[in-house]
């Protein structure tokens, strides 16, 4: 089932000589249980893709459908709504709250958001991701690689149904990505969801359903 | 809260730091309240004690008891009645062998009329014979004792202080309570002088003469000297400390807020919502505001305990509580400073 459509989208930044054209008429759906991986080169347009997907800003034109429903023109306090209950960001900036601790990091999505993980979920999620060990500590006292991964836990950790990732593996050592992309793939599998990663790193590739290639703002479909 | 309170207890030293800041603030706003207080009643206590509520004075004194002098002529038609009272004000020095020197005021009373009645004392006796006065218990502070025979304005004559009386200030001086006949020969008048003024417990008094007007106690105290310009400089002193208290909360708010962006951002993105961030800022204003007060309220009150007698501090319950809600309001104007920015968050930032 789709569940993230993009209809000729296209985003311009800048007005006049300044202007620039950053997605130029996208086509693009995702279906629950797959795993698409968005590649490409730096400045193409990926993030820009993933934001106006993600329904944290608007198309300039076109439409964007997330279950079915267009979120284009969706207002900010309704967007925001929409990405607490729908949607999972694991951004570059490993969108760990400093003073936090890891635990501390879940209860922040308590206090705004019912319906999460259970203690034993969460307490599985750790382990698989190899931080059970680490909820004390706060971001400062982790690793590149173990914030990567606290932030993963931290966008599964409110059930959502798309997951969207910033190069979720950037800090990652080749045994990690292994189990990162396995669990990602076992996610969008056993748990129906779809999960979108923009990523330069091609080691994700074999747990991809389908890559897409992002170039100069145009998607073409790879896989 | 939960963001709030998580925030101060990582970020100690910057918001330990801030509370000092709110402190120090706080303490000096409860110090020149008190001592504003302190003095404002210093001023008063004695008008207050006799529970004055008009004052009837000479036309020409400039509303000044000291300045004022009633004749027999003026007085002659009144009918003094169980609230009312003559009251002869005049300054003098209080000299004694082995104490200090004392500028006071003495107030000739008249033993039949109430405020002679009602003097409360703490020590001696109430009686006031000829050569006799009770003096205020801030005498017995620099080592008069009951007993003592002082001179006033270094006449030979002397007057043994029979007792010390509460609440005996008026203008800041403490009071010598004599009697009227005392009071004429210290300040040499016309022999027709009666009295200063009549102080009266009732606000409609008048007395039938044309040299003469009552004045309502809060226009009588207005007009002790120094008392409206000394009211007027301390609540300007702590208006303006308010007003740096407010700044001093908005700023670090917004400074701190403006440091938290990229956060923030990142919490937009996750999609939780404004008002958590909002709620998040408002809350940190109201603990640091809160904690800085109430630890100036708790040291304010042990300076009370151990400051000198001499320092005219009073402790006023209702002063202190305002001072608290007074700072907590600030607080939370200054935490609504940055709100704006925080509503304008761009979650797109977090974003590469």
């Amino acid at each position: 089932m789709s569940v993230i459509t993009l209809k000729d989208v296209s985003k311009i930044y800048g007005k006049g000589d300044a202007q620039v054209k950053a997605l130029k008429d996208i086509n693009f759906t995702a279906q629950k249980g797959e795993v698409v991986l968005i590649v490409g080169p730096s400045g193409a347009g990926k993030s820009t893709f993933l934001t106006i997907a993600g329904a944290i800003q608007r198309p300039t034109s076109g439409t964007v459908e997330i279950d079915g429903q267009d979120i284009s023109n969706l207002k900010s306090k309704d967007a925001n709504k929409l990405r607490l209950n729908k949607i999972g960001f694991v951004l570059q900036a490993y969108n760990l709250v400093p003073y936090l601790t890891v635990m501390q990091q879940f209860k922040l999505v308590d206090k705004v958001k019912k319906d999460n993980l259970t203690k034993a979920e969460l307490s599985d999620l750790l382990k698989k991701l190899g931080i059970n060990k680490l909820v004390k500590k706060y971001p400062k006292e982790l690793s590149g690689g173990q914030k990567q991964r606290v932030a993963i836990a931290r966008a599964l950790y409110a059930k959502p149904e798309i997951l969207l990732a910033d190069e979720p593996t950037a800090s990652l050592d080749s045994e990690r990505v292994e189990e990162v992309g396995k669990m990602f793939q076992d996610l969008a599998r056993q748990q129906d969801k779809a999960i979108l990663l923009v990523t330069h790193d091609m080691r994700l590739e074999k747990y991809a359903d389908h890559i897409y290639e992002m170039l100069d703002g145009k998607l073409t479909k790879k896989r | 809260m939960f963001l709030a309170l998580k925030e101060i207890k990582y970020e100690k030293l910057r918001y330990g730091l801030i509370t000092f800041m709110i402190f120090l603030i706080a303490f000096l706003i409860y110090m020149l309240s008190s001592l504003a207080v302190g003095l404002a009643s210093e001023n008063t206590q004695a008008v207050e004690s006799w529970k004055t509520q008009s004052v009837v004075l000479n036309k020409n004194s400039n509303i000044n008891l000291a300045q004022s002098v009633l004749t027999s002529d003026q007085v002659k038609k009144s009918d003094l009645g169980s609230k009312e009272a003559f009251v002869g004000e005049t300054p003098v020095v209080v000299k004694h062998k082995g104490n200090s020197t004392v500028s006071a005021q003495f107030i000739g009373l008249d033993k039949d009329q109430y405020i002679y009645k009602n003097l409360e004392l703490t020590q001696g006796k109430k009686v006031i014979r000829s050569h006799e006065v009770v003096v205020d218990k801030s005498f017995a502070n620099k080592g008069y004792k009951v007993g003592d025979k002082i001179s006033l304005n270094g006449e030979k004559t002397k007057y043994k202080i029979a007792g010390f009386v509460n609440n005996a200030k008026i203008n800041i001086a403490p009071i010598v309570y004599g009697e009227l006949s005392t009071w004429k020969k210290i300040r040499p008048l016309a022999p027709n002088a009666v009295a200063s003024g009549i102080i009266s417990q009732n606000s409609n008094f008048k007395l039938k003469s044309d040299d003469v007007k009552t004045y309502k106690v809060k226009a009588f105290i207005k007009k002790l000297p120094g008392y409206t310009a000394q009211n007027l400089t301390f609540a300007l002193m702590i208006g303006f400390l308010f007003v740096i208290s407010l700044i001093i909360i908005a700023v670090f708010l917004y400074i701190l807020t403006m440091q938290k962006m990229p956060n923030y951002s990142v919490l937009r993105a996750q999609g939780i919502p404004t008002k958590t961030l909002v709620g998040a800022t408002i809350s940190q204003s109201l603990i640091l505001t809160f904690v800085g007060s109430v630890l100036a309220l708790i040291v304010m009150l042990i300076m009370v305990q151990v400051m000198p007698s001499a320092v005219p501090i009073e402790f006023a319950p209702w002063i202190m509580a305002s001072g608290l809600i007074g700072m907590i309001i600030t607080g939370v104007i200054g935490g609504l400073i940055p709100i704006r920015s925080i509503m304008k968050v761009d979650p797109v930032k977090a974003i590469g």
